[in-house]
């Protein structure tokens, strides 16, 4: 055994969970260390109730299946309670599982099972008992049945390793992460609770005509919408009776009493109204990961927690039955809770994605109906109770306008001067302007409405502009490399031998023509162009199919109910029940890396004339062994990030050349693509798999990352960099736009 | 008539030092002075001037054969060794280095690019009260590009500073000074022998110019501030600062007094350009130290009318 290091002890301390306990109270900090004290972990209650469910009904139509299936799961979901909580119910039987969707991963699992206790990322803990049953039982099942194996029944072996292990025209995340990305329609389903929506239900099941052809499938629908609700409302009643266990066992008076409540509370939500803040919370909390189970992807959000929680906050003020200090310790709960929702993915996946992450949301601040500030002492809450939880769970994010008040700015800017990556600012102008277009097309209009952007748009996922209850879709998915695409321009569309790619020394896009003919930049500019479109061209292809498939197999009957308006038109929010449908998008990683290698080129080859781009391609193609004195020129060459027009006027013409192709491309259920760069830290797992750029970088090293100057080139300050960074033009990235800046500490702080 | 240019040694932007909010900071080159403490060699010469950065340079040798004088030379295995007084500054080395070691300190500007490259981060400026300061060596010395410099920028709505050691003829810092919203002026030691062999200069003038900016300058809507880099052992004793404080007591206005910790940081930007720090090893003194808490103390009492803050960040609670 080797001697553990300091950062290895301190990871053992979190790993026991006692460095962990923060909070503003005990309870809080008891929770907290809790969650810290359990390792990430499989889960396979959900597995084993698909498996059930598909087993028992062969030959039935796919929809009712998958219904069927997804009742199920509530039926058999832990009851666990443990000490000390006040909100009820978890996702799965340890704290920090995965309750993973079997039928997207099995096809990998199968082979990578042995792998997933000790992977280097993202392991995960397992019983011996699941372990056995996974191997033995139900991945035998599922293993030639998941969506990517499906895909690959549409397309040739070639294209589908290109689009999975190619590392340009990257669509392999997108079958593994499906039902994701999702604002429920909070309001709503607080205020009603999920009884409203069974007895719409019931009332459209009762009212259709069996003469009328379209009813054959509704009413498929509404049976299987029906028994999902059904299992909701005993998953309340199940939860309720282990409250009522417990505390008929407990001695402490002051506990018996919270347990006694919290009986009470699971009785009247989620299923019904909830009647205070606190049983806001909890259909918060149980809504959030009921949605976690049943898709498989990040970013069940909470949007605008700040706004719909108010009048709840409000009148338990005005009652008397609340204070601040409470709701805060309510709201902590709830992020050290959705915490323990981790991501299960793939290996491959994992590598690009990694840290367990889900990207919940929680949104405050932003502008109301009429156009005024919204913030209220919610916001404010919402911000302190991250500094006391420091959970990395949810995202607290603050929607910033011309009217945020100073007094909201400096709470924000407190908690980011904590160096934990909260909160993310949103800039609402941008974020509106987002919305307007939102999967409109190239200079076109999304069916959003004035009041539906104001009241209910908010960021969710990584950025991606959203709003509640009102749209679906899966927004990450086509991951374009751009800096490799730039980097296909030189070498004519084959991967350099000196890198970690599948296609090392082969072709992987097209060729664009040899770089010696190339008597100008502008010609070698088309090809850089005609690279990025290739890629993107290719990704869509892809995604239809994928699109097409999760329509037909992949449907989500909890995301249906709490979309508005998906019951009356009977349709899946998979299948384009939503009011306006998106994604998926085309995400552009390694920006800034690409910004520089032709900025270097048309500097170096064709102004400096100091080379060929023969020269170039060679460099790139033996990873700069042998053309260290070109790779120093390069690297000399202006830089994007350094507010230089000389490399923002190229980065300003790419980035609308990048949002240009995607926005004309349409989609499956017959909206728009949109495009976005929200790549958190994909760069890494991307520069692994490229091979040397024309800016300097050597093979395998990070890409740029999401839409910031490349690692250490941004030279002259933030305020430089942000000046560069304003030539693109945002809104154009309908999928939302990422930009990560370091600043020292010692700026956010009072000067003592 | 031709226009006159400056020469800069470096243009920080985003610094929170030097005067409110976020500030674009430019660094004329050339100083009268020679402060022993001076944190900022590489403006002290007029003149650009190579500077080697050898934490930066890894031996490789490429810079020997450009360089026409033979300045550097290299012991395989070793830094390359430059013979600076050899130098004549003639920038070819410079891309040679694969490294970026080397750079020409020194690069000449109009005062109007000067204008728009404080311009470039006017949007962060506004929140906070934000602008440009002038600093160095010392912009006095280029007073006429330094005008027309704050001249455009202050008529362009940029809060605009100027941080220097009054060593110069007052129609020359009134040049300048008669556009800024604030002057900081540091003063070193009230006797002129002391103050003689600690920078190289008598005090007389800098005394003088001090209290008529502090007449003049409030009549136009400006402000000064007194800066006193407190070096051990040559100016932090208690009668010297109190001396000064109560020079500052007499002061028209009430000019603020800003006490300055001392340290090291310029120590090893010295080496880069083939010089020593010609202080002795002293330890850097925080903010918080009790024996500067004790100054403070004893300015206020000396000088009740005179705010008395440590470091020179106090006014950005303005």
């Amino acid at each position: 055994m080797t001697t553990p290091t300091a950062g290895a002890a301190l990871g053992n301390e979190l790993r026991a969970g006692t460095v962990a306990k923060v909070g503003s109270t005990k309870r809080i900090q008891e929770l907290n260390g809790m969650l810290h004290s359990n390792r990430p972990n499989v889960d396979i209650t959900r597995a084993r109730a698909y498996t059930k469910v598909y087993r028992e009904t062969e030959g039935m139509p796919s929809l009712m299946r998958r219904y069927k299936a997804s009742a199920e799961v509530y039926r058999t979901l832990s009851d666990n309670v443990y000490d000390y909580e006040q909100l009820v119910g978890w996702p799965t039987k340890r704290i920090r599982g995965a309750n993973f969707a079997i039928e997207l991963h099995a096809h990998w699992l199968a082979e990578d099972l042995p792998n997933l206790r000790d992977r280097t990322y993202d392991p995960f803990e397992i019983t011996d008992e699941d372990y056995k049953e996974l191997e033995e039982d139900l991945l035998p099942y599922w293993k030639d049945k998941t969506m990517a194996v499906q895909w690959g029944h549409y397309v040739s072996k070639e294209e589908w390793n290109r689009g999975q292990f190619g590392g340009v025209s990257d669509v392999s995340n997108y079958l593994c992460a499906n039902g994701s990305h999702f604002i429920p329609a909070w309001t709503d389903v607080i205020q009603h609770g999920f009884v409203k929506y069974y007895e719409k239900a019931k009332d459209l099941l009762a009212a259709l005509d069996p003469n009328d052809p379209a009813s054959i499938d509704k009413r498929i629908f509404y049976t299987g919408i029906i028994e999902v609700l059904e299992a909701i409302r005993d998953w309340g009643e199940r939860l309720s009776a282990a409250c009522a266990r417990k505390a008929a066992e407990e001695k402490d008076p002051v506990r018996k009493k919270e347990l006694e409540d919290m009986a009470a509370m699971m009785k009247r939500v989620p299923w019904g109204p909830a009647t205070s803040f606190h049983d806001a919370c909890e259909t918060a909390w149980a809504v959030c990961f009921f949605l976690f189970v049943e898709g498989a992807g990040p970013s069940i959000t909470w949007g605008r927690f700040d706004q719909y929680m108010y009048p709840y906050y409000k009148a338990d003020i005005e009652k008397g039955i609340l204070t601040p200090e409470k709701a805060m310790e309510l709201i902590e709960e709830l992020y050290v809770r959705v915490t323990s929702n981790v991501w299960f993915q793939s290996t491959q996946m994992a590598y690009i994605f990694g840290g367990y992450y889900r990207y919940p949301h929680l949104d405050v601040g932003g502008l109301d109906e009429n156009g005024k500030d919204a913030s209220n002492e919610l916001s404010y809450l919402c911000l302190r109770a991250m500094r006391y939880a420091k959970t990395t769970s949810p995202a607290v994010s603050l929607m910033l306008h011309q009217k945020t008040p100073d007094s909201l700015l400096y709470e924000a800017c407190e908690l980011a001067a904590e160096g934990m990556g909260h909160p993310s600012f949103f800039n609402c102008e941008g974020l509106y302007s987002m919305l307007e277009h939102r999967a409109g097309g190239l200079d076109g209009y999304s069916n959003y409405t004035r009041k539906d952007i104001l009241k209910y748009g908010s960021p969710i996922g990584c950025v991606e502009p959203g709003a509640e209850g009102l749209q679906y879709g899966h927004t990450d998915s086509g991951i374009i490399n751009v800096a490799g695409a730039a980097l296909m321009a030189v070498t004519n569309g084959v991967m350099p031998v000196e890198s970690d790619n599948m296609f090392a020394g082969k072709l992987l896009t097209f060729e664009s023509g040899d770089p010696a003919s190339f008597q100008t930049f502008d010609e070698f500019y088309a090809a850089v162009k005609a690279q990025i479109k290739y890629a993107i061209d290719e990704a869509h292809a892809n995604l239809l199919i994928c699109e097409k498939l999760l329509a037909e197999q992949f449907n989500l009957p909890t995301f249906t109910v709490l979309l508005e308006g998906a019951l009356e038109k009977a349709k899946d929010a998979t299948a384009g029940g939503a009011k306006v449908n998106v994604g998926p998008t085309m995400n552009m990683c390694g920006f800034g890396t690409m910004v520089d290698s032709v900025a270097a080129i048309k500097k170096v080859v064709y102004e400096d004339k100091a080379a060929t781009l023969s020269e170039v391609r060679d460099a790139c193609m033996n990873n700069f062994k042998g053309y260290e004195d070109l790779r120093t020129k390069l690297q000399a060459a202006p830089k994007y990030g350094n507010d230089d027009d000389f490399a923002d006027e190229i980065a300003a013409d790419l980035w609308k050349w990048f949002a240009d192709c995607t926005m004309v491309l349409k989609m499956y259920r017959g909206h728009y693509c949109d495009a976005a760069v929200q790549m958190v830290q994909s760069n890494v797992g991307y520069g692994a798999m490229t091979g040397a750029t024309p800016n300097g970088r050597l093979a395998g090293m990070p890409l740029s990352d999401t839409m910031s100057a490349t690692q250490q080139a941004d030279t002259h300050g933030p305020t430089a960099a942000a000046r560069s960074y304003g030539k693109l033009d945002f809104p154009a990235y309908t999928n939302g736009t990422l930009l990560n800046m370091w600043i020292s500490q010692s700026e956010l702080m009072e000067k003592a | 008539m031709e226009e006159k240019t400056a020469v800069l040694f470096d243009i920080g932007r985003f610094r929170s030092t030097d005067g409110p909010g976020i500030r674009t900071i430019l660094f004329f080159k050339g100083c009268p002075l020679r402060c022993q403490w001076c944190s900022n060699p590489f403006g002290l010469a007029g003149a650009p001037q190579l500077a080697v950065n050898p934490a930066k340079c890894t031996g490789c040798g490429k810079c020997v054969p450009v360089c026409p004088e033979k300045a550097n030379s290299l012991v395989p295995g070793e830094k390359i060794t430059v013979d600076f007084a050899a130098c004549e500054t003639c920038g070819k080395c410079v891309p040679a280095c694969p490294g970026g070691a080397r750079t020409i300190s020194g690069q000449t500007y109009t005062p109007y690019e000067l204008y728009r490259e404080a311009a470039k981060d006017a949007a962060f400026y506004r929140k906070g009260g934000g602008g440009v300061t002038l600093s160095g060596g010392e912009a006095l010395v280029q007073w006429e590009a330094a005008a027309e410099t704050l001249r455009l920028c202050r008529s362009n709505y940029i809060n605009t500073c100027l941080e220097t050691s009054a060593f110069a003829p007052w129609e020359h810092l009134w040049a300048v000074a008669q556009f800024c919203n604030t002057v900081f002026v540091d003063l070193k030691h009230m006797d002129s022998q002391r103050h003689e062999e600690g920078t190289g200069v008598p005090n007389e003038q800098i005394l003088e110019n001090i209290q008529q900016l502090c007449r003049e300058l409030p009549k136009r809507g400006g402000k000064v501030i007194l800066r006193l880099p407190l070096i051990p052992g040559y100016n932090d004793g208690e009668a010297d600062v109190l001396a000064t404080a109560r020079f500052a007591a007499g002061l028209e206005g009430h000019p603020e007094i800003n006490l300055l910790p001392y340290h090291d940081l310029g120590r090893s930007k010295y080496e880069m350009i083939g010089q020593d720090y010609p202080m002795p090893e002293l330890e850097n003194r925080k903010n918080r130290d009790p024996y500067l808490l004790s100054l403070q103390v004893l300015c206020r009492q000396a000088a009740p009318e005179n705010r008395v803050s440590i470091g020179g960040d106090a006014i950005a609670l303005d």
